[in-house]
């Protein structure tokens, strides 16, 4: 898988991870990100701009509602994607 | 903003109690998911199970159709044999063919104990439920096995009163219980003898066989009444023990809402079994 397609996977990755606690309320947050396109029906995004600062937007975007727990939880839920990828590859907030 | 007694809540206060409401659903997220996890586990394990029953049925079926029928064929063969189907016959083909039937019945028996077990753990045995007197199925028993116990040099004796001893129950059933702890005393009992004995104790009538016999000790104590529980002592006497006959008895009783259970004061002690049913 390249840089790119592994990119668009963890907004996806982190969104599901953040439904399962808050709900609909984790598409609803995600959707304010500036950058990130969501298609909620197919399960994809994509990036309007450089996706590791969308990332980075949509990593705040939780914390700064839910607090420090919620970054804990993206950067779990991503885990496995991450590892896979060049290390300047990797948003900064995932690092 | 406001809280329930409609005071102002500042912005920090919001932002705090947000995120421990994150972290009290994070709590339940992570549950879910060990929940799910187990969940999943334990799909697994009951399509195990499923395959498992499978293979049993598979396997009983097998042991109805095919070995039960093979002895029955051969034991046909034996008793043409005996009965001069085949022409004349010398006494030692007499004795081989005698031998041959005898082994027969017993596995014939053997695989009709394994079948009856395995249909009243699926619960598909039907119990005729009737009033029983124990006291006619016991000394019916007794009749039948006092040749065979006498051939061993083994004395039955009963201790029945003039009373009815009634229970409501299967009589069929009933019988092989009787039939085969009898059977059990007789072939567990190399000299002495065996005592049948009824007694009612207030709603409830008490069968006790007690024998001289080579006792059971403490390890095949806890074997008794379980599927395939073959004791040390009882494969030692007897090499075709199956572990079913008990387990059978258990099944019978408990579905008659009695009990079974056994004593002993240990090896070479001889054993007493009591079989305890509700009275009429």
């Amino acid at each position: 898988m390249n840089p790119s397609s592994q990119l668009t996977q963890i907004p996806i990755r982190i969104i599901k991870e953040q439904e399962l606690i808050i709900g609909p309320l984790a598409w609803e947050e995600a959707s304010r990100v500036s950058g990130l396109v969501i298609d909620q029906s197919r399960n994809s995004v994509s990036f309007s701009g450089d996706g590791k600062d969308v990332i980075d937007r949509l990593v705040t975007q939780y914390e700064r509602i839910f607090g420090k727990a919620s970054h804990a939880v993206c950067h779990e839920a991503v885990q496995d994607i991450v590892s896979q990828m060049p290390p300047d590859e990797v948003p900064s907030s995932l690092k | 903003m406001l809280n329930n007694d409609s005071s102002i809540v500042s912005p920090e206060e919001y932002k705090k109690i947000t995120e421990e409401l994150y972290k009290r659903n994070l709590e339940l997220a992570t549950l879910y998911k060990q929940v799910d996890s187990l969940n999943k586990e334990l799909g697994v394990a009951n399509e195990n199970l499923r395959n498992v029953i499978k293979q049993r049925e598979s396997l009983e079926h097998l042991i109805t159709h095919k070995v039960k029928g093979a002895f029955t064929r051969s034991k046909y063969i034996f008793a043409g044999i005996l009965d001069g189907t085949f022409g004349e016959i010398s006494p030692e083909i007499k004795k081989i063919a005698k031998q041959g039937l005898d082994s027969d019945d017993t596995g014939i028996t053997t695989v009709d104990l394994i079948l009856n077990v395995a249909n009243m753990q699926k619960g598909i045995v039907k119990y005729d439920m009737k009033t029983v007197d124990l006291k006619e199925i016991a000394l019916k028993i007794i009749n039948e096995k006092k040749d065979s116990a006498e051939e061993k040099g083994i004395k039955i004796e009963s201790e029945i009163g003039d009373d009815t001893y009634n229970v409501s129950g299967d009589a069929f059933w009933l019988k092989e219980v009787t039939n085969n702890l009898i059977d059990n005393s007789i072939r567990y009992t190399q000299k002495g003898g065996i005592t049948v004995r009824l007694q009612k104790h207030d709603d409830k009538v008490l069968i006790t066989i007690k024998d001289t016999g080579i006792g059971i000790n403490e390890e095949d104590k806890k074997h008794l009444f379980t599927e395939g529980g073959r004791g040390q002592g009882s494969t030692r006497i007897n090499v075709d023990s199956t572990g079913y006959g008990l387990y059978s008895v258990k099944l019978i009783i408990e579905a008659h809402k009695g009990r079974v259970w056994a004593e002993s004061l240990g090896a070479d002690k001889g054993s007493t079994f009591y079989v305890e049913l509700p009275a009429v």
